[in-house]
């Protein structure tokens, strides 16, 4: 996908019925000239001006992979790997779009690098699918987590498929156009897959789980 | 605190809009990454070309081998040159080269070539392959190793100047193959 046409994507969408919030809401936000100044510096091979970039970016990066990959290892070997890459590519960033919408393309690109440089990465896909519409028995480093929030454990432990076009669609912003490219996958399935995502998500959650804030509001 | 436990039920759509609006926008990683990173920034140039004139590099650098080889091809394995040869022979003795010269120039034009590729994709290490490719990788390496080395002792032998040839080619195309794969963006 061409990272700068995303900039052109209208940042609201609605879906559900729902304004979804920004196309890509973790980055909402216009480049400060600071941060101008960071990525003009680093282009010049400034590693202090690139480490300010690392500091103002990296942990919205780490959600992205780790939602993506589902595993804490994973996702800060490849939030690393993001950054290594964001380095050497940084001179491509020609400022046609927000700085932070181009990093979330260039770790989109490196997350489903990863996977697929993994070569068991489609058995795992095919063996997750074969485990039908049930949500796979999240791991114990998963539910231990306790920092995570209830929605991220279970978008964590949704099949593999399901749980990328759900985090690329609901939470970065993707067209299903541009997810059915990234995944190689028909436009049709990655709707069918969000879909998926959505209904494993409801079974899931319970109204335990969560009230909605009108609900939290009336009980206060 | 009485805590009233409501019975299951799946959540409303509306529920979980509301929860993927509000999911954090950040996470912190367990341990400090940018050392890491940093060491990896000092083994690691900046690309200063931009992606269109890779786009461009790319295919010339792969037109201007092709174009190569062909040459290559052309003066080895041409009738005319091989009848032309006696004469050759006659006339300028040294600047027929040898089968072991010429081995050599193919080895050494497929070097260029493969350094040429790796450069193309950021002279990318081998580890980053996955070992059934690193394995088939070092037998076509083998394989060719062994041609040559047969080479050296079975003289005119064209089919074997010919799988050698054959066995570079398969290399390359399995390199670039590969690792077309690790490119971002």
């Amino acid at each position: 996908m061409d990272s700068q046409e995303k900039a052109d994507k209208p940042q609201t969408t609605v879906i559900d019925g729902l304004v979804r919030f920004s196309a890509n809401k973790s980055h909402d936000f216009a480049d400060s000239d600071a941060e101008h100044t960071w990525i003009a510096q680093a282009k010049k091979g400034s590693q202090d001006a690139f480490y300010q970039l690392y500091k103002k970016h990296h942990k919205q990066i780490y959600a992205l992979c780790w939602r993506m990959l589902a595993d804490k290892d994973s996702a800060e070997d490849v939030c690393q790997e993001v950054f290594v890459v964001l380095w050497q590519k940084i001179n491509n960033f020609r400022g046609e779009s927000k700085f932070s919408t181009w990093l979330h393309s260039v770790a989109t690109n490196v997350v489903l690098g990863h996977l697929r440089k993994h070569k068991n990465w489609l058995q795992r896909v095919f063996s997750i699918e074969e485990q039908g519409a049930h949500v796979v028995e999240p791991s114990v480093s998963l539910t231990d987590d306790s920092t995570l929030r209830m929605l991220d454990q279970h978008i964590s432990r949704l099949p593999e498929r399901a749980r990328l076009v759900f985090v690329l669609f609901a939470i970065e912003g993707y067209r299903h156009e541009e997810i059915s490219n990234m995944l190689k996958m028909a436009v049709g399935s990655s709707k069918s897959q969000y879909h998926r995502a959505r209904q494993l998500l409801k079974e899931s959650l319970t109204a335990n789980d969560f009230i909605s804030v009108e609900e939290e509001l009336s009980h206060e | 605190m009485n805590k009233h436990i409501p019975q299951k039920k799946v959540i409303s759509e509306q529920v979980l809009n509301e929860q993927v609006a509000a999911l954090p926008n950040e996470m912190t990683p367990a341990r400090d990454l940018w050392p890491g990173i940093e060491r990896a920034l000092n083994h690691k140039s900046q690309q200063v070309t931009t992606s269109q004139h890779r786009n461009v590099f790319v295919p010339s650098a792969w037109a201007a081998s092709i174009a190569m080889v062909v040459l290559m091809s052309w003066f080895t394995f041409s009738p005319k040159m091989q009848q032309d040869i006696p004469t050759l022979v006659d006339s300028q003795k040294h600047a027929i080269p040898t089968q072991g010269q010429l081995v050599s120039f193919m080895q050494q034009n497929f070097q260029q070539q493969k350094q040429l590729l790796l450069a193309s994709y950021g002279q990318p290490s081998v580890e980053k392959l996955s070992m059934a490719m690193q394995t088939e990788l070092k037998q076509l390496a083998d394989a060719r190793a062994s041609i040559r080395k047969a080479l050296l002792t079975d003289e005119n032998n064209v089919d074997l100047l010919n799988l050698l040839d054959f066995t570079q080619q398969q290399e390359l195309k399995l390199l670039q193959q590969l690792y077309r794969q690790y490119q971002v963006i």
